[in-house]
């Protein structure tokens, strides 16, 4: 691979809760292990290029949200991307609309990129917010992936899907999963698409997972010791028992 | 007549619980006060400021520091005493305990926390509402930006107040757009970073020319008072705070408005550590970060976060500052969220180290600075609040902010 190219999608509308962060925490640990990277940066309005690598879209408000949800609709080039074996990290508001439905910003369910099932809806229940643990499903031995959540909607994922982890402390999806015996699912994983409601930002708090993005992509990595990030998961991991 | 009565026991139980209170050593003790008020008499913020000319301070940033400017102002310019908020205390029990202190004093200077505006609108019927701006702030306490402007929408409505307002800030323009009166002030416009969208009718806010204009019509009424548009976030709260003296009918001498530009207003203080003054900034979100930042100058900076209640829970915010001011410096992250920080800075190629405590980072950097170089610090809200308790002997990292 030349190089790697990240695309970060409606920044302006799409990054209320850090989550911009994402890319530069994949960019840092990509260029430590001597990979050349570039960010692109798609504003509104722009179109969404088809040839990335890994797209990132981040929480936003509900407003925003919907903007970002109809420019999407209207510019297949996310969908696009998929099909051409590009990655998705989807945080929060991103999450909620590369599933099937969700709600606009006036609570009337409209129709997702359907890039995943997962279908949003809102509840009476009060709001998700606080810290979140997770066991990531595809390895109950792994390290728990953490980060904090800030959402009024809950999202349901089809029966056929595999969440991202489930979670040991938090609210998560916030809706059980058909047959997930009484768990609560956290996010979704598919194909390279994942999902999730973890802020943080998810990839500085959680390496791991920043590198299995990055591998999804480029294949196996060589080890990277960064001791600062080390220390800084292990203490939001280790805030659990406190 | 038990009304009367029960405001001044009210009053009275009030001040002994706050003198039980600072003799315990538990801080100032003005919170306690106001609660111990309002468990007497439930409606004491309504009698108490019957006939009383009360104007309310709020918005993300620069409450405090716009709170203590608009007193002294309308002190200096009128004849009447004026009563103010001193310690950021600025919920209902805090205000309550500012207005039975002196219930005979006319005017009356009260920051005001952002939700609990609308209440306290209800409640003390202001002549005068100074609305400063609106940004992203202790998110997992207040929800969005939009939620708090689509809050005060509906509570300001009627034609007793006035709102004095930064129209530049399209929350703000939003939110007094059912109001009777407003006053607007611009400073020649500069995007807000939360508002790429439009408050009112959610889409596209065109930010052309650093302006905001939406086919909804927000944006296009025409400001009373174009300020200069060099001021920092200080310098245009302050100016918000001389127009709304204007209104309550302060005389305000022109060299007190040139004085802005010279030098505004801030949260700083010089912390003593070792031998050496150390001066500290609060800053407490992306926007208070990130005029913080662009105002140090020293190599040697100390960097403090925690993630207490007040301060937002949620670090993630601390992504979206860009640090690049702080490269080639020396930078030590303490606190108790100082490892969130560091990652952060390091991340953006910023040398940073680690240490327990402000005074063990101070020392950190004391072998490298020289005597005459100065050491700066920023520090989050109940950092700097520890520091300003430490300063004033007290153990209880609380001072007296009522949250």
């Amino acid at each position: 691979m030349s190089k790697l190219t990240l695309v970060r999608l409606y920044h302006d509308l799409l990054g209320t809760y850090g989550d911009q962060g994402n890319a530069e925490v994949l960019m840092y640990r990509a260029r430590a292990r001597g990979l050349s990277v570039q960010l692109v940066e798609v504003a509104p309005h722009e179109q969404v290029p088809t040839s990335g690598d890994v797209y990132l879209l981040g929480g936003g408000e509900d407003g925003p949200q919907a903007i970002a949800l109809d420019m999407l609709h209207k510019n297949s080039g996310l969908n696009r991307a998929v099909e051409n074996g590009a990655a998705i990290l989807a945080v929060c508001a991103g999450f909620q609309l590369i599933g099937t439905s969700l709600p606009d910003s006036d609570g009337n369910i409209v129709a997702g990129l359907g890039l995943v099932d997962a279908s949003t809806i809102y509840t009476d229940d009060p709001r998700c917010v606080g810290e979140l643990f997770v066991t990531p499903a595809d390895d109950a031995a792994g390290l728990l992936l953490t980060g904090f959540e800030n959402h009024q909607g809950r999202t349901q994922i089809g029966s056929t899907m595999q969440p991202l982890g489930w979670v040991e402390s938090g609210f998560g999806n916030g809706l059980l999963q058909a047959e997930s015996d009484g768990q609560v699912p956290e996010g979704i994983v598919h194909g390279k698409v994942i999902g999730t409601y973890m802020h943080g930002p998810v990839l500085a708090r959680n390496p791991q997972l920043a590198d299995r993005i990055l591998e999804s992509i480029v294949g196996k990595l060589d080890p990277f010791m960064d001791p600062l990030a080390e220390a800084f998961a292990q203490e939001r991991r280790e805030a659990i028992q406190r | 007549m038990l009304g009367p009565l029960r405001l001044s026991l009210a009053a009275r139980a009030g001040a002994l619980a706050s003198q039980l209170s600072q003799a315990a050593g538990k801080g100032r003790g003005e919170t306690i006060q106001g609660r111990v008020i309002l468990g007497i008499e439930p409606d004491a913020l309504q009698k108490l400021s019957v006939g009383r000319d009360i104007i309310l301070v709020s918005g993300t940033n620069g409450k405090t520091t716009t709170t203590a400017f608009l007193a002294r102002i309308l002190s200096d310019g009128t004849d009447e005493n004026v009563s103010t908020s001193e310690f950021g205390a600025n919920m209902s029990a805090g205000i309550a305990t500012v207005l039975a202190a002196r219930p005979r004093n006319r005017y009356v200077v009260l920051e005001c926390d952002e939700l609990y505006l609308p209440a306290m609108c209800a409640a003390l019927r202001p002549k005068v509402v100074v609305l400063l701006n609106l940004s992203r702030d202790q998110l997992h306490r207040t929800g969005e930006v939009r939620k708090v402007a689509n809050l005060w929408r509906g509570s300001f409505t009627g034609d007793e107040m006035t709102f004095v307002i930064n129209r530049d800030d399209p929350f703000l323009e939003y939110a007094v757009a059912d109001a009777g009166h407003v006053l607007r002030v611009t400073f020649g416009g500069r995007k807000h970073p939360d508002a790429a969208t439009c408050p009112s009718c959610s889409a596209l806010l065109d930010w052309s020319k650093n302006d905001y204009r939406c086919s909804c019509g927000l944006g296009t009424s025409s400001a009373e008072i174009r300020a200069d548009q060099r001021l920092s976030g200080p310098g245009r709260n302050a100016v918000l705070a001389i127009e709304a003296a204007r209104l309550m009918g302060a005389v305000v001498p022109v060299q007190v408005q040139t004085d802005l530009t010279a030098e505004a207003p801030d949260r700083v203080a010089s912390y003593r550590v070792g031998n050496r003054q150390i001066q500290t900034r609060l800053a407490k979100n992306p926007e208070s970060w990130r005029e913080s930042l662009a105002q140090i100058s020293a190599k040697h900076v100390v960097l403090s976060v925690n993630a207490r209640g007040i301060d937002g829970r949620d670090t993630s915010w601390l992504w979206d500052v860009d640090y690049s001011s702080l490269l080639g410096k020396q930078v030590v992250c303490t606190g108790e969220r100082r490892k969130d920080v560091a990652y952060r800075l390091s991340v953006q190629g910023i040398d940073v180290r680690l240490a327990d405590s402000f005074a063990l980072a101070a020392q950190a950097l004391e072998s490298d600075a020289s005597d005459h170089e100065p050491i700066e610090a920023i520090a989050s809200y109940t950092a700097f609040q520890d520091l300003a308790a430490a300063a004033l002997g007290l153990n209880n990292a609380t001072t007296g902010v009522d949250r």
